[in-house]
């Protein structure tokens, strides 16, 4: 049987039969229906605000999202994948931006949910913080969170001043690398200065104080430091050979957090407790999310 | 005895927790860190048989995980006890928690897991295994026999049934089983002393009937019986229904009273009047009293029915489906197309291909076997038994999951800022001391003097110590370099000497009395370059331990050629092991890069061997083509 026989089925399908008729109605008018569905179900955009939670490992990052969750901390241990958590704002908190709303506003309770994102603080498992970091679509804060009395003493401060660094200047690289004029979203960034009920913790204006110390100290040697193998290895491929970066303002003058603020980036150090002889004390943190919210 | 059983998700919370004994956090902290994170210690295959083990502060830990739902399951005890049924328990309760919550866990956007009712369940577990084995010596070889079994045999089918009734008096029954195979008439033994400091007052009628019952068991079997002819059918029927239930062993050497059955005590004087309505009720509502009234006996069937679903489960899907001839081509083709489009669960078939091809990939690339191999099982533990993405192939998938993988092997747990490290340890009034050790021919010497050349840029006071008194024009050769240095960091303002005493001196002698020398005469970082050694010349590698303990170096720099094969895994092992205990390598500094363009696999297999990270790359013939290590784009390199 030809193609071109009367009853041959690519002749049928072009010909102007009920059937065939019928079959490429069906066809066109499910297809798009699918799609839509497929596509719909495939992809839910999520609008809510998001806050990232950062800092090297066991400084209560997680403990502060089940915190948040469910009104007490949990037992946690070291986290190896991220966690994203929807949250509602605890009673007592008014989100900023609906200040003036009445409680049973339903558009109120809206504005009070928000996800929390806890990213592993292990120095192999940072690259899920950065990722989010390169793309910090609907990220309203980044609340890095500190051990208060492990940052008290060198090695734990150098650590974290270091994470804290890379931090900063991912969002400074953001700031400057954007084309417009206007710049992009302000990402505030909040301390939490974690751990205050152990003896050893330093208080928050000492944290913000020695961190500062410590980031000076971190762009010092690293725009002194050896230079990275990528362009080195990658011959010919001369986009690589990316110039220092350096945080904050240019110049002699030391490093503090103010300096933040011309690339969008307010910074505020906060403490508090999650686990402790009296209870949890996360009042000041929380209240930092309501108000970005 | 356990300590701690724990159910923690891979993101850190814990969602369930047995503490008999509190064992600090950092114990499964560590697990995490050492295990899963850092992968310093090889987990073992599950196929294995046993569970793989950690062992910390005393404490052995055992644990297993389901990848799916990203949950952790880690039992830990004391390293003197010796548990047999850890691994069993980790499987069943592996098993019971992700039916029980499988679904639940599912959910996105959250942490929380109602799980309060799990501990029943457990409790029950750990009762069970724990009674298994106690007796698996006495009491379940005695239940095989045959004419003292019957007695065992239907102690067995009314364990289930009721073990309330049954758990009291069930060691006084064993024991008995084991003297006296022939079962004594129920009518004696209330009167045995034994029973009666065992009994409650309230277990004695519930006793009576299980006495009954048994008893009637037994004339069934075995002839010479006094009664129980009217429950004689039901008795048989039940039997037959219960014969092929997994966990009848068991119940039978169950010896510990523990919390469950003062729970239950109420119920036996339920069970005490409704003795009789068993035995006029047909057989059909047996079953439907026993599910109203014994909840122990509810929550053991439940137990038992999820655990032999999550095993089916598990094994229809490593069992290749089998069908005919229309199924299997159907098959072949939805595999295919699903190939295409994504969202095919992965089996470890379809994994074996493609891993085959990426492992061939790693080797042109200069990866080690040993290195390659490593990285392509933990890509197929990563991936076995998950969906692909749509739109994704099983290719892609691996393609991204070794990537993952390398990322996490080559990035370093600290940071490597070496000027950091200088000031820090200058800050304590002593000077820094690096020493570089390696293969012949290498390049430690050049890579010190790149070294040297990097902190002179920094304006640090630089005395190279020439340790090597081996080697015919090794210390002329770091003249020469220290000459050069002195010149070129003339206008910079740095400084530098040699230190050098000449052939055929002791090198850790030489070594420690550089650092004296230079923290007399003021220089704040002491390089000390050693001589070349063969790495599985025992004579040679045992003189490091010396030189480790009398130099002390702030850090051990290993230089490994970028040229080397599979030879790099024994280097860099050889060298880290050959300090001594509790010391060992800090950093690689790999060399020649340049000379083997994207084939930089040797950096992979030395940091698999030992876990230390790379520190230099050398990447030219000048004293500037130093740099540090850019992990995605040595990652790029080895994929493309």
């Amino acid at each position: 049987m030809a193609w071109y026989d009367e009853d041959s089925l690519l002749t049928a399908a072009f010909a102007p039969r009920l059937s065939a008729i019928v079959v490429s109605c069906l066809v066109a008018l499910l297809v798009p229906i699918l799609l839509h569905y497929f596509v719909y179900r495939k992809a839910t955009p999520t609008a809510q605000p998001t806050f990232l939670l950062i800092g090297p490992s066991g400084g209560g990052k997680t403990a502060f999202l089940t915190l948040t969750e469910r009104k007490a901390v949990a037992q946690t241990h070291t986290s190896t994948a991220p966690l994203t958590v929807e949250v509602t704002l605890p009673d007592g908190y008014t989100p900023n931006s609906s200040a003036f709303r009445s409680p049973g506003d339903p558009a109120f309770e809206r504005a009070r949910r928000f996800l929390l994102v806890d990213t592993p603080g292990h120095g192999k498992l940072r690259r899920f913080a950065t990722a989010r970091l390169a793309n910090p679509a609907n990220v309203r804060g980044i609340i890095f969170v500190v051990d208060a009395a492990f940052v008290a003493e060198e090695p734990g401060l150098n650590a974290t001043a270091e994470y804290l660094h890379d931090v900063l200047l991912a969002l400074q690289k953001r700031s400057s690398s954007t084309k417009t004029t206007k710049g992009p979203k302000e990402i505030p960034v909040l301390i939490a200065a974690n751990k205050l009920d152990l003896f050893t913790a330093l208080p928050p204006h000492l944290v913000k104080l020695q961190l500062e110390k410590a980031i000076n100290q971190v762009r010092k040697s690293r725009a002194k430091g050896l230079r990275d193998s990528g362009a080195a290895l990658a011959e010919g491929d001369e986009g690589l050979d990316e110039e220092r970066e350096w945080l904050g303002e240019g110049g002699e003058g030391d490093f503090d957090f103010t300096q933040m603020e011309e690339v969008g980036t307010a910074v505020s150090v906060l403490g508090g407790n999650l686990i402790g002889g009296k209870g949890s004390d996360a009042k000041a943190w929380l209240e930092w999310i309501a108000e970005q919210l | 005895m356990l300590d701690t059983f724990e159910i923690l998700t891979t993101s850190g919370v814990v969602l369930w927790s047995r503490a008999y004994v509190p064992v600090g956090a950092n114990i499964i902290n560590s697990l995490i860190r050492d295990v899963f994170i850092e992968e310093r210690i090889q987990p073992q295959s599950e196929d294995a048989g046993s569970k793989p083990t950690y062992r910390k502060d005393g404490y052995t830990v055992k644990w297993t995980s389901e990848k799916d739902l990203g949950l952790i399951f880690v039992a830990v005890y004391q390293s003197l006890v010796h548990l047999t049924w850890i691994d069993k328990l980790l499987d069943n309760v592996r098993a019971l928690f992700t039916g029980l919550y499988g679904q639940q866990l599912k959910k996105e956007h959250t942490s929380v897991l109602n799980c309060d009712k799990f501990a029943p369940y457990f409790e029950r577990q750990i009762q069970e295994l724990e009674g298994q084995s106690d007796a698996s010596s006495s009491t379940t070889a005695n239940a095989k026999l045959t004419p003292p079994s019957t007695d065992n045999e239907s102690a067995e089918e009314n364990s289930p049934k009721q073990p309330a009734l049954l758990k009291p008096q069930r060691p006084l029954y064993d024991t008995s089983a084991d003297s006296t195979p022939v079962p004594t008439p129920d009518t004696s033994r209330p009167n045995t002393p034994g029973q009666s400091h065992l009994l409650t007052g309230k277990g004695r009628p519930g006793q009576k009937l299980s006495r009954r019952d048994r008893k009637k068991a037994a004339g069934l079997n075995s002839a010479p019986a006094s009664s129980g002819d009217e429950a004689s059918t039901k008795r048989k029927a039940k039997g037959s229904a219960k014969k092929n239930r997994v966990w009848g062993e068991f119940g039978a050497e169950e010896e510990d009273d523990s919390v469950l059955d003062y729970s239950q005590s109420d119920i036996r004087d339920d069970a005490s009047g409704n003795e009789a309505l068993e035995e006029i009720r047909p057989e059909t509502w047996g079953r439907k009293t026993n599910k109203g009234q014994f909840v122990l006996k509810d929550l053991d069937e439940e137990m038992d029915q999820i655990i032999a679903e999550q095993n089916a489960k598990k094994q229809a899907s490593t069992a290749p489906a089998s069908g005919g001839l229309v199924g299997s081509s159907l098959g072949a083709i939805g595999g295919l197309f699903r190939n295409v489009v994504g969202g095919k669960t992965l089996t470890k078939e379809d994994l074996a291909k493609s891993l085959k091809g990426m492992e061939e990939h790693l080797l042109k690339k200069n990866v080690a076997r040993e290195a390659a191999v490593r990285l392509c099982e933990s890509v197929e533990r990563d991936l076995t038994g998950l969906k692909t993405n749509s739109f994704t192939t099983v290719e892609s998938t691996i393609r991204t999951s070794m990537e993952k993988a390398l990322t996490k092997m080559l990035t370093p747990t600290s940071s490597l800022d070496l000027l950091r490290e200088i000031q820090t340890v200058n800050a304590t009034g002593r000077p820094y001391v690096l020493s570089i050790v390696g293969v012949n021919g290498v390049g430690k010497s050049t890579n010190l003097s790149k070294i040297a050349f990097f902190l002179l840029q920094n304006h640090h006071r630089v005395l190279v110590a020439a340790a090597d008194t081996f080697r015919s024009g090794a210390v002329e050769q770091l003249r020469v370099h220290v000459r050069n240095l002195k010149e070129l960091s003339k206008r910079e303002g740095g400084e530098v000497d040699l230190f050098e005493k000449g052939y055929g001196k002791d090198a850790a002698n030489i070594a420690a009395d550089a650092v004296v020398h230079a923290s007399k005469t003021n220089f704040n970082v002491v390089l000390i370059d050693t001589a070349g050694r063969r790495h599985n010349d025992q004579r040679l590698m045992s003189s490091l331990e010396k030189f480790g303990k009398l130099a002390n170096p702030d850090k051990i720099l290993m230089v490994g050629e970028a040229l080397v094969g599979s030879d790099s895994v024994a280097q860099a092992r050889n060298f880290n092991a050959s300090f001594g205990p509790g010391r060992g390598l800090d950093g690689f500094v790999i060399s020649k890069c340049d000379t083997v363009g994207d084939m930089v696999g040797t950096l992979v297999s030395m940091v698999h061997a030992t876990g230390i990270p790379v520190v230099f790359l050398g990447v030219g013939q000048h004293y500037a083509d130093l740099r540090g290590l850019n992990v995605g784009s040595v990652c790029r390199l080895l994929m493309n």
